[in-house]
């Protein structure tokens, strides 16, 4: 088990390493970042300019530097041994770059020597490994992007922990109601909706759900006053509304945080209770089949304690690992579902800051992702050894 | 008289103990699966209709319609000049049902292309890696491990957005562009940013098929006929995609259908958010994306892509279901 463990983490660091390298590497061959927005407004700038505000973003520095700086902080300036300076002239980046009748090429390299005073250490990141997220350069310039993944970590949060209870609390019941009768009315009728539920994509449910709730229940308040509609985004309203004659909604209030809750927790719900509910009638079909449950029934046992006790903690054991790959969700958020409903939760956030190409918060959320969702799946490998002792690694 | 009647005998014995091919024994199987089966009609269907785009659409595709009163109108809307326009027209004036037909077109070849694509590479590394195993065995197995192991839709969008916003573009030799092209009734400008699409849900999407065939490789190489057929001098390479991949292609098939699903949700999610298929290139994801800024005065407009999308992921899935049925072989009738 320790040789396991240790194999799986080293793993484990290389998959990190590995993605945030990637990840890295593509945003350099990316356009835009904070440049493109200044090219606009000011399009008589000249090359000094330039090189200047590409400096303020670290631009000016090979894409590997900047991947180790943003690491771990690293390099901030020559290595010095016993008063001596190390590398001092290694080429870092290229601060000026020429223009193609100069021939092309780098005018003003940066240096190793020059790195503390263009890129000062109070300035730049700490590192990613010590905590330092660094700097939003679009989305809110300037703020620290952990503050800015903090500020929204709890909007998602909400909405998941919601769906996942009401989730566990539907879908189980469901699966093991249907394996119990199995090829009756009710299991036909249950799988076959299941496998619709799961096979249609998230975002047509949601605009399915607002053009339900909101728009066609918004023609029909026209008619009759009293008919209820629901807010189609957002956590909270800015202004008072009326979701019927009879019930006008103070923004902020829990009234108004619940109606917003409604329509994405209903969405991500029921994707949940189609998949999971699916997977534990399959598993606890599995287990009705076992010796054990015969035995448990033919030594007389009340089919109520077979089912509770035997049958169902046993089927329970392969559905942890779907458990415990929810837990990068959890910081992750449903991207599709928050964008769809305009909730400002993580999923968004990342969208938005790929769309507007704020690079640091991107990296920031997959770095964190890409690490839960590993150790989630570690934690799920694990806990399946524990709980069903017949599995050794 | 009993030796004329001997042959007859004879003759008859084949008939009454007819044998059904293996390919029947599953048909059959199939047919039995009623959702399966009309799924296979919904696919049938819209493939003839994306297929014949180009000559039953009732306008050119990116035709816009300024003589209509209302964008976006109604379905039925008419214009001044006395067309009519089935589902209505889109906010420039463009007719919906074309754009629809021509959706059809790009959201399925996408679909058939990775999934062809990505599960004949699938194949031939998981059998590779299952067959020979070795280095090249743990190789592949790492890297799919990799691939299984990390976040995919945020790794997807990222990847998706930075390479639509740089324009890249694969060295692809010109017959591969007019393939797509073709396969898209797009231009090749549009087809190439198309293949970059593709190729990142290609990217992502071979690991299943490879694992499966990884599996049965393993098990296939241990048994006597494989030993046959190296005492008879088979090679390698000819056990290999004679012997071992035909043997276990049955839950590449059930994976392949599942996965024309999952790449047509996957297709449409990308484009719906803004980073997979990009105008004027319709694709029922864009479709939807444009039709959610107006859905609030149209409540018609996200219906016209939506349902069909819909009816296609649920078709595939049906399809699929139904062949795993078909294909289990503990099910003997």
């Amino acid at each position: 088990m320790t040789a396991y463990l240790i194999r799986r983490l080293f793993q484990m660091v290389i998959v990190v390493f590995v993605v945030s390298l990637f990840m890295f590497f593509l945003f350099n061959i990316a356009p835009g970042g904070p440049l493109t927005g200044l090219q606009q407004q000011q399009r008589r700038i000249t090359p000094e300019e330039k090189a200047r505000i590409r400096a303020q973003y670290e631009l000016d520095l090979y894409w590997p530097v900047r991947y180790t700086r943003w690491l771990v902080g690293q390099p901030q300036g020559p290595l010095v041994i016993g008063g001596q300076e190390w590398f001092a002239n290694v080429p870092m980046g290229c601060y000026l770059e020429a223009t193609p009748e100069e021939g092309g090429g780098c005018a003003d390299y940066v240096y190793l020597s020059e790195m503390p005073e263009l890129h000062p250490p109070i300035k730049s990141s700490r590192g990613i490994l010590f905590g330092d997220f660094g700097n939003s350069t679009v989305v809110q310039a300037g703020r620290p992007v952990w503050d800015l993944l903090a500020s929204r970590l709890m909007a998602t949060v909400e909405l998941q922990v919601i769906s996942l209870v009401l989730a566990l609390v539907i879908a189980i019941p469901l699966g093991i109601y249907s394996a119990v009768n199995q090829y009756s009315k009710f299991d036909y009728t249950f799988t076959t909706a299941a496998f619709v539920g799961s096979s249609m994509p998230t975002f047509f449910f949601g605009l399915l759900f607002i053009l339900l709730f909101t728009v066609l229940a918004g023609r029909a308040q026209e008619v009759w006053p009293w008919w209820p509609t629901l807010p189609p985004g957002l956590r909270e309203a800015v202004r008072p509304y009326d979701v019927a004659s009879w019930l006008r909604v103070q923004p902020g209030t829990p009234l108004d945080r619940f109606l917003h809750l409604l329509m994405p927790v209903a969405v991500l719900t029921i994707f949940s209770v189609a998949a999971w509910s699916r997977f534990l009638r399959s598993s606890m079909l599995e287990v009705l089949r076992q010796d054990y449950v015969r035995t448990a029934r033919a030594k007389g046992l009340v089919e109520r304690l077979v089912i509770n006790k035997h049958a169902l903690r046993n089927a329970l054991i392969p559905f942890i690992t779907i458990l415990v790959l929810q837990i990068p969700i959890f910081f992750a958020g449903a991207i599709v579902t928050e964008t769809v409903f305009a909730w400002p939760g993580m999923g968004r956030l990342y969208f938005d800051a790929l769309n507007r190409s704020d690079y640091n918060i991107a990296l920031a959320f997959i770095y964190v992702t890409t690490i839960l969702t590993v150790v989630a799946t570690l934690l799920g490998d694990i806990l399946y050894s524990v709980v069903d002792p017949r599995i050794r690694y | 008289m009993t030796a004329t009647a001997e042959p007859l005998a004879v003759a008859k014995i084949p008939r009454e103990g007819k044998e059904e091919s293996q390919f029947q024994i599953v048909l059959r199987r199939f047919m039995r699966h009623k959702l399966a089966v009309a799924g296979v009609v919904v696919i049938v269907v819209m493939f003839i209709g994306a297929l014949l785009a180009p000559y039953i659409a009732p306008f050119p595709r990116d035709a816009v319609d300024i003589a209509v009163a209302t964008r976006p109108g109604p379905p039925g809307t008419m214009s001044s000049a006395g067309e009519m326009h089935p589902l209505g027209v889109d906010h420039l004036g463009r007719d919906l049902f074309t754009r629809l037909l021509y959706g059809a077109r790009v959201s399925l070849s996408i679909a058939f292309i990775v999934v062809v694509v990505s599960e004949l590479f699938g194949v031939v590394l998981g059998a590779a890696a299952g067959f020979m195993g070795g280095w090249f065995d743990t190789f592949i197995s790492r890297l799919v491990e990799f691939l299984l192991s990390i976040p995919t839709l945020p790794i997807l969008l990222i990847t998706a957005s930075i390479l639509i916003k740089t324009d890249a573009q694969l060295p692809l030799p010109a017959f591969v562009t007019g393939f797509v092209s073709w396969m898209l009734a797009a231009p090749p400008q549009e087809a190439n940013k198309v293949i970059v699409l593709m190729a990142i849900l290609i990217l992502l999407g071979w690991t299943g098929a490879a694992r499966l065939m990884r599996g049965m490789a393993l098990t296939l190489r241990n048994q006597d006929f494989v030993e046959a057929l190296r005492a008879v001098g088979a090679s390698n390479t000819r056990i290999m995609f004679r012997h071992i991949i035909p043997n276990g292609i049955a839950p590449i098939l059930v994976n392949a259908s599942l996965g024309l699903a999952g790449i047509v949700i996957a297709e449409a999610t990308l484009s719906f958010l803004g980073v997979g298929v990009q105008e004027p290139t319709p694709s029922w994801g864009n479709m939807l994306s444009t039709a959610q800024s107006y859905m609030f005065q149209h409540p018609w407009l996200p219906l016209v892509p939506g349902i069909p999308l819909c009816l296609v992921t649920i078709a595939f899935n049906f399809i699929g279901d139904g062949m795993r049925d078909a294909l289990d072989p503990r099910l003997k009738r």
